[in-house]
């Protein structure tokens, strides 16, 4: 369940650049057109920032600007102040890569690499540095059991990850993910592609993750959000580009929401 | 009516090519008879004399092939890796689209670069040790290295570009370089594709014969002692294709076992050339109804 | 560490294709720029002399153009029939497997095996001599597979929705095939051709026993023992007695004509080959 959440409109914290993320104006254009405009929001340590808004309004698109993977889309391009830590993002001078070791990526169909258990949980650690002997054990292990997998293979980690159930292969590119040891976790509608049972697993996760980590999700599912979520921005398409219509907590969005498209949205969505 | 004249005329097609097997081990036959297994292990090619060994073509013509995939196969597939995971989408159709228009250029116009350039190369470049001429095992395998390079690169390409970008994403997600995806998840899952793309490839390396012909040297009865060792590179030889594509194929119709000794190297050759393309399409391609 | 293998690997990538790109356009520049003094309105249209010293090409041009023709025109019936048979008519998944096997079976055969085939039947058993028509034949089957597969991949394309809307008017097969399948594979048809035809017009060793002579052929005529002159086997003759400077430039020139042939053939199934591309995605 979501924490209760204050009664102002803006996050408060006692020294404004204690946010992880903080997004200042930022716009995507696609060979010119605007996908995204005016898109700013900060997101505090420890909480899990929503994102929903219709099909098609740029969700996925904001999500991939936060951990630059808009860079390896072709004729996409990125404006504005992303910032890390109070460090910007979009500099040419960062390393892109590390960067991404940093803040983590779930998709929503999970991608599972063709070889074993072990090897796909290791896949993105093993780059940053060098895992030996009972090092390399323990992370498995640790990743597995903080995605809540370890019980189910902790017998069969040479087997090969294919042979898994949708619902434990998003969860073991959630272990793989977190073998890297990310600050942040953007998960882009993780449980669309799962059952019932194994969206409540997901739920489940990402409520005890966001104690030791932050995570943005983005979800067009509104029960979720209300289950999941601290914090709510609603993304809508203005003018045939996605905006920013409503960001407040939570509870205040869903049982008061304030801005048009989203009451509609409220109402029709699932 | 139509029904039965597509059934008519694949038959047609289809009953030639049973026929071009059949006649092929049909005409074969004699040297079979008179020489038993020895026509692929012997050593010796005299025709006048009535002796008939092969090992020396079957010799020359992997040699060759081999050593062009050798030569072709890194070189193409680094190609083929800046095609498929560098270049953007248009820039990519261009250089397919180039690529395979090179790749129809002409034996024989491969040939007459070979005779012309690559045999004063290769005997300047080998002069220390001491070559006849520059027609050499080593000058046919470097021509054919450059005739098979297209074919690996377009197919190397396919294969690669046939790993799924979500694979790619997912592993720069977590934040692999470029290169660490191209190493540990484009070119793993391409294994297959690749492997098919390089027999094919030496299916068709196999099977020319103008180019080789041209600057092969031609010189029968040179198996070298130490069949693994690189200085028989060097020397002139004779592969299966060159053997077929010279005189002797018309001088040796009339006489049914010189005869039969000469279609018995075209039935190896199919037999090479053939299982060779059915392993690398099997490879390659998926079933698609 | 990371960055800088990131960036070798690139760099080596690169360097690769720069390579093969540069080799591959290289002898094509190569061939152009020793066949290019060669080219004249005469070369074209006179008659060998002097065992190539002098003279020009004509009747070679002629002879591989009457090849091509042959070999098109006895191509595309088998070719069209066995692609109907295979998307059509047989209705068993692993007989359509084995057909397509035999066909990529066939399109690894050496030219010159197909040669000999035609050597041995066509110009000895049915008695025909060196022959424009046998020359046709055997073209015919090297080509058969690229242009087999061309009409297949055609009409793998063409949307269930067109069948299916067809059948539900109530026509039967073989007038789904005159009246929706044929009209959009011809294009297919003549893709693949074309691209057989390229290759076709190259190839030597499949002709050099079956129907072509260095010298003395004009017009073919009959069918049996009519020999033509072509140019791969101009090419290939002189290339192997390559002393005389007078036939040299000659040689380069005929090398060049038949490249820009090739090439022209090639090119004009380019938009097709590119959409094709375009589909299978890239």
């Amino acid at each position: 369940m979501s924490e209760p959440c204050s009664t102002s409109a803006t996050p408060q914290s006692a020294v404004a650049n204690a946010s992880v993320l903080r997004v200042r104006d930022l716009a995507v254009f696609a060979n010119g057109k605007p996908l995204l405009r005016n898109v700013s929001f900060a997101v505090e340590p420890n909480q899990v920032f929503g994102v929903i808004g219709p099909s098609g309004a740029g969700k996925s698109t904001l999500l991939r600007a936060l951990n630059r993977l808009t860079d390896l889309i072709p004729g996409l391009r990125v404006t504005g102040d992303v910032r890390l830590h109070d460090q910007p993002i979009y500099e040419a001078s960062v390393d892109v890569n590390a960067l991404r070791g940093r803040i983590g990526m779930l998709f929503q169909q999970p991608v599972v690499f063709p070889a074993s258990i072990e090897e796909n949980v290791l896949f993105g650690a093993k780059r940053l540095r060098s895992l030996h002997g009972s090092v390399r054990h323990e992370l498995v292990e640790s990743a597995l059991r903080e995605a809540a997998l370890w019980d189910e293979v902790r017998d069969r980690l040479r087997a090969s990850a294919l042979a898994l159930s949708v619902g434990q292969q998003q969860r073991l590119c959630l272990a793989r993910a977190l073998a890297v040891e990310p600050e942040v976790i953007l998960m882009d509608e993780p449980t669309s592609a799962l059952d019932p049972k194994s969206t409540q697993a997901i739920e489940e996760l990402i409520l005890r993750l966001k104690v030791r980590r932050t995570i943005v999700l983005v979800t067009h599912n509104v029960a979720q959000a209300r289950r999941v979520t601290d914090w709510l921005a609603c993304v809508c398409l203005r003018d045939g580009a996605g905006e920013i219509v409503e960001s407040a907590c939570s509870d205040a969005v869903l049982s008061n929401p304030q801005c048009r498209e989203v009451i509609d949205y409220l109402a029709n969505a699932p | 009516m139509t029904r039965a004249w597509s059934w008519f005329f694949s038959f047609v097609a289809l009953a030639t090519l049973a026929f071009l097997v059949a006649i092929f081990v049909w005409q074969s036959l004699p040297v079979w008879h008179h020489e038993g297994w020895n026509y692929l292990t012997g050593t010796k090619w005299f025709f006048r004399q009535r002796e008939f060994g092969a090992l020396p073509m079957i010799y020359g013509s992997v040699v060759v092939s081999v050593v062009a995939l050798v030569l072709a196969a890194p070189l193409g597939m680094g190609a083929a890796v800046f095609t498929a995971e560098y270049l953007s989408r248009k820039p990519r159709l261009a250089v397919k689209v180039l690529i395979e228009l090179l790749a129809g250029v002409p034996s024989v116009v491969y040939g007459l670069l070979g005779i012309l350039l690559l045999r004063n190369w290769i005997y300047e470049l080998f002069a220390r040790f001491d070559l006849l001429s520059g027609d050499t095992l080593l000058t046919a395998a470097v021509l054919l290295s450059v005739m098979i390079l297209p074919t690996v690169v377009t197919l190397s390409d396919d294969a690669l570009r046939a790993v799924p970008a979500t694979q790619r994403r997912a592993a720069r997600a977590l934040g692999l370089t470029r290169s660490e995806t191209i190493l540990h998840v484009s070119l793993p899952q391409a294994r297959r594709g690749l492997s098919a793309a390089l027999l094919l490839a030496l299916g068709r390396a196999l099977g020319e014969t103008i180019a080789v012909f041209l600057v092969v040297g031609r010189q029968d009865n040179n198996l070298p002692e130490r069949l693994l060792s690189l200085r028989p590179l060097l020397e002139s030889g004779q592969t299966l294709t060159s053997k077929l594509g010279s005189s002797e194929t018309n001088i040796g119709y009339g006489d049914p076992l010189h005869w039969g000794a000469i279609v018995g190297l075209g039935l190896i050759l199919l037999v090479l050339t053939g299982a060779l393309t059915v392993l690398g399409t099997g490879f390659g391609k998926r079933s698609d109804a | 560490m990371r960055k800088l293998s990131d960036f070798l690997i690139a760099a080596i990538a690169g360097l690769c294709a720069l390579v093969a790109a540069g080799i591959l356009v290289g002898l094509v520049f190569v061939v152009a720029q020793r066949g290019l003094p060669a080219l004249s309105w005469s070369f074209f249209t006179e008659q060998i002399r002097l065992v190539g010293a002098a003279g020009g090409i004509f009747w070679n041009l002629i002879g591989t153009i009457i090849l091509l023709g042959a070999a098109f025109v006895i191509c595309a019936p088998m070719a069209v029939g066995l692609a109907l048979v295979e998307r059509v008519w047989l209705r068993s998944n692993t007989a359509r497997r084995a057909l397509r096997t035999v066909l990529y079976t066939l399109n690894g055969l050496p030219s010159i095996i197909f040669g000999i085939f035609g050597f041995i039947v066509f110009v000895q058993w049915c008695g025909l001599g060196k022959s424009w028509l046998v020359g046709g034949i055997v073209l015919a089957l090297s080509m058969l597979p690229t242009v087999t597969v061309a009409l297949i991949e055609r009409l793998k394309a063409i949307p269930a929705a067109y069948v299916e809307a067809a059948a539900a008017l109530g026509l039967n097969r073989a007038q789904i095939v005159w009246a929706v399948l044929l009209p959009q594979a011809w294009g297919g048809l003549v893709t693949g051709s074309l691209l057989g035809l390229a290759r076709a017009a190259g190839e030597t060793a499949p002709i050099m026993f079956t129907c072509t002579i260095f010298a003395g052929a004009t017009w073919p005529h009959g069918i049996k023992d009519s020999p033509v002159l072509t140019l791969p086997y101009h090419i290939f003759i002189l290339a192997q007695d390559s002393f005389d400077p007078a036939v040299g430039a000659k040689l380069w020139g005929a090398a060049l004509v038949l490249l820009v042939l090739v090439f022209l053939l090639s090119l004009v199934a380019l938009p097709s080959r590119l959409k094709m591309h375009e589909e299978a995605n890239v």
